[in-house]
C-alpha cells in the first residue's frame, strides 16, 4: 500500500502594531509583531474559516479538495502559532487561501496577516521548527529589551530572513544567494 | 535582499501609519521598499519632494526601518501630451513608474518612454490584450512591468477576478520574464511575508524562481540602474571604490610578472608573425632572402 502523502503547514500570525501604542508601551518591535492571539480562537472555527475562504475563492472544486483532510495539529494562542495538515497535492491551494485570509476568523476578530513560515512532508520536521523559532524569538525579543535603548543592537535573529524564505521554499534555490551581495 | 518597490503613500498619510508599514516590511524580511506617490496629470512645474523625513533607524532602536526609497507613477492616458517634464521628476524622485490607462498608452510605455518601470492597476478590466509583441520588446529594452498583489487582496469579487485574469495574462505574455512583484499596499494589513507572495504568483502560473527574482534581482537591477543614471557619469560610470594605494610591495610585484610575462608574450608574438610571413613566402624566395642577409651580414663585417 501507498501512503497517502500529506504537507504540513507551520503557519504564524503576525499583527502589524498601532505605531501610536507601541510608542507608549515601549515593547520592542520584534514582539509587538508576535503578539499572541488574545481572541478566543478554537481550532474548529479555524478550520471552518479557512474552508470558507477556499470555497470563496476557488468554489466547490476547493472546497472538494480539502474535505475530510483538512486539519488544525496544533494551535497555539501564546505564540499565535498554528499546524495545518492537508493533502500534498493541494497545499498550494490552502496556502493561496491563507495569504487572502485579513483577520482572526472569531467575531470582531482584529486585522492580521496569515504568514506560512515551513512547509514539510513530515510533522517532526515542522514541530522541531516550531520550538526552534519559538526560542530564537524570545532570546531575540531580550536581548532587544535587554540592549540599550539608545544603540540599535537589535539583533534580529529572527531577522535571519533569507534563511527563513529560503526554507519555504521547497525547492533548493541556494544559487541565487550570489546575486544580491550588494 | 529582498525589494518592495511600491508601498502606496499620499500626501494625506499619516507618519504613524507609515511607520507602523514600514516595520512591519522590515519584520517581513524586506530590506527595501520604496515609497510611491501617485502624480496627478497637470504635474506640478518645479516638483518638490513631498515625503516627509524619517527618523533614522538608530534613534528608534525598537521599529527597525528597512531603507527607504522615493518613488513617482505618472498616470498616462493620452501619449500625444507629451508634456511630463521627466528631467525635472528624475531629479526629485529615486525611481519613476508609469501607469498606463488606455492602449495607446501601453503601447507607447513599451515601446518608446524611457522609464524603467510599466505599473499597472490590474483590478479593472482593460479593453485591450497583452500582446507578446510589446511586452517582450519591453523586457528586452529593459523596461519591467509590475504586479501589485494588494490589488488583489484589497479588491471584491469582481475585481480579484479580473486581477487573475490580466496577471495570468500579462506573464503568459512575458512569459514570465521581466516581472516585479510589489505590494502596493496602503497600510500594513497589504503586506504580505515574500514566500506567500511567490507561491500565490505560482498559482497563478508564474514559476517560483521568476517570482523569487520578481522580488529580489530584478527589481535591484532597476533600482541600481536607476541610481546609476542618476549619480553616475553620464549615466555609465561609477566609482564605487577606491583602491589603496600600496606602494612598495605593489611595485615590486608588478615589476616581476611583467618580466616573467613579457618574454613569453614576444615569443608568441614572434612564433605568430613567423607563422604568418612563411605561408605566403615560397621555399625558394626563402632560401633568397636567407642568402641576402647572410651576404649583408658578411659584408658589414
Amino acid at each position: 500500500m501507498v501512503r497517502i502523502k500529506e504537507r504540513y503547514l507551520l503557519v504564524n500570525i503576525v499583527y502589524p502594531p498601532d505605531a501610536t501604542k507601541i510608542s507608549k508601551a515601549r515593547v520592542p518591535g520584534l514582539v509587538a509583531h508576535h503578539q499572541p492571539t488574545v481572541e478566543k480562537l478554537t481550532p474548529q472555527a479555524l478550520v471552518r474559516a479557512i474552508r470558507a475562504e477556499v470555497s470563496l475563492l476557488y468554489g466547490d472544486y476547493g472546497a472538494g479538495a480539502l474535505e475530510g483532510n483538512l486539519s488544525v495539529k496544533y494551535l497555539s494562542l501564546a505564540t499565535s502559532t498554528f499546524i495545518l495538515r492537508c493533502n500534498r497535492a493541494h497545499y498550494q491551494l490552502l496556502w493561496s487561501a491563507l495569504t487572502f485570509m485579513d483577520r482572526v476568523p472569531v467575531k470582531d476578530g482584529r486585522p492580521c496577516i496569515f504568514r506560512v513560515v515551513r512547509v514539510s512532508g513530515t510533522i517532526r520536521k515542522i514541530e522541531e521548527v516550531a520550538v526552534e523559532r519559538a526560542r530564537k524569538l524570545i532570546l531575540a525579543a531580550k536581548a532587544e529589551a535587554s540592549a540599550h535603548p539608545q544603540s540599535s543592537l537589535s539583533t534580529n535573529i529572527l531577522g535571519t530572513k533569507e534563511d527563513a524564505m529560503l526554507d519555504v521554499m521547497d525547492n533548493a534555490m541556494s544559487d541565487e544567494d550570489m546575486e544580491d551581495g550588494s | 535582499m529582498l525589494y518592495d518597490l511600491n508601498i502606496a503613500w499620499s500626501p494625506a498619510t499619516t507618519t504613524e501609519r507609515l511607520l507602523q508599514t514600514l516595520t512591519t516590511a522590515s519584520s517581513l524580511g524586506y530590506a527595501t521598499v520604496a515609497l510611491n506617490h501617485t502624480l496627478e496629470l497637470p504635474f506640478p512645474a518645479n516638483p518638490t519632494t513631498p515625503f516627509p523625513s524619517l527618523p533614522a533607524s538608530s534613534s528608534s532602536p525598537d521599529s527597525k526601518l528597512p531603507h527607504v526609497l522615493h518613488r513617482a507613477t505618472l498616470p498616462l492616458a493620452d501619449p500625444a501630451a507629451s508634456n511630463y517634464r521627466l528631467p525635472s521628476l528624475v531629479g526629485v524622485y529615486d525611481l519613476l513608474a508609469i501607469r498606463p490607462l488606455t492602449e495607446k498608452a501601453f503601447q507607447n510605455a513599451c515601446l518608446t518612454l524611457d522609464i524603467p518601470i510599466i505599473s499597472l492597476d490590474m483590478a479593472q478590466h482593460f479593453p485591450f490584450y497583452f500582446r507578446p509583441k510589446p511586452c517582450m520588446a519591453a523586457v528586452s529594452r529593459g523596461v519591467r512591468f509590475e504586479i501589485c498583489y494588494s490589488q488583489a487582496l484589497a479588491a471584491d469579487p469582481r475585481g480579484r477576478a479580473n486581477f487573475i485574469s490580466n496577471a495570468t495574462n500579462l506573464i503568459r505574455a512575458t512569459r514570465g520574464r521581466g516581472i516585479i512583484l510589489s505590494s502596493e499596499a496602503k497600510n500594513a494589513f497589504g503586506l504580505r511575508a515574500p514566500a506567500d507572495v511567490v507561491n500565490l504568483f505560482n498559482v497563478w502560473g508564474l514559476q517560483s524562481e521568476k517570482a523569487m527574482e520578481g522580488l529580489r534581482t530584478i527589481p535591484r537591477s532597476v533600482v541600481v540602474n536607476e541610481g546609476m543614471k542618476r549619480d553616475g557619469f553620464r549615466g555609465v560610470i561609477n566609482i564605487v571604490q577606491v583602491v589603496k594605494k600600496n606602494p612598495v610591495e605593489g611595485d615590486q610585484t608588478d615589476d616581476q610578472s611583467s618580466a616573467t610575462d613579457q618574454p613569453g608574450k614576444r615569443k608568441n608574438q614572434k612564433r605568430k608573425n613567423g607563422g604568418e610571413d612563411a605561408q605566403p613566402i615560397s621555399k625558394r624566395e626563402a632560401k633568397k632572402m636567407k642568402l641576402a642577409a647572410r651576404a649583408a651580414a658578411s659584408e658589414k663585417k
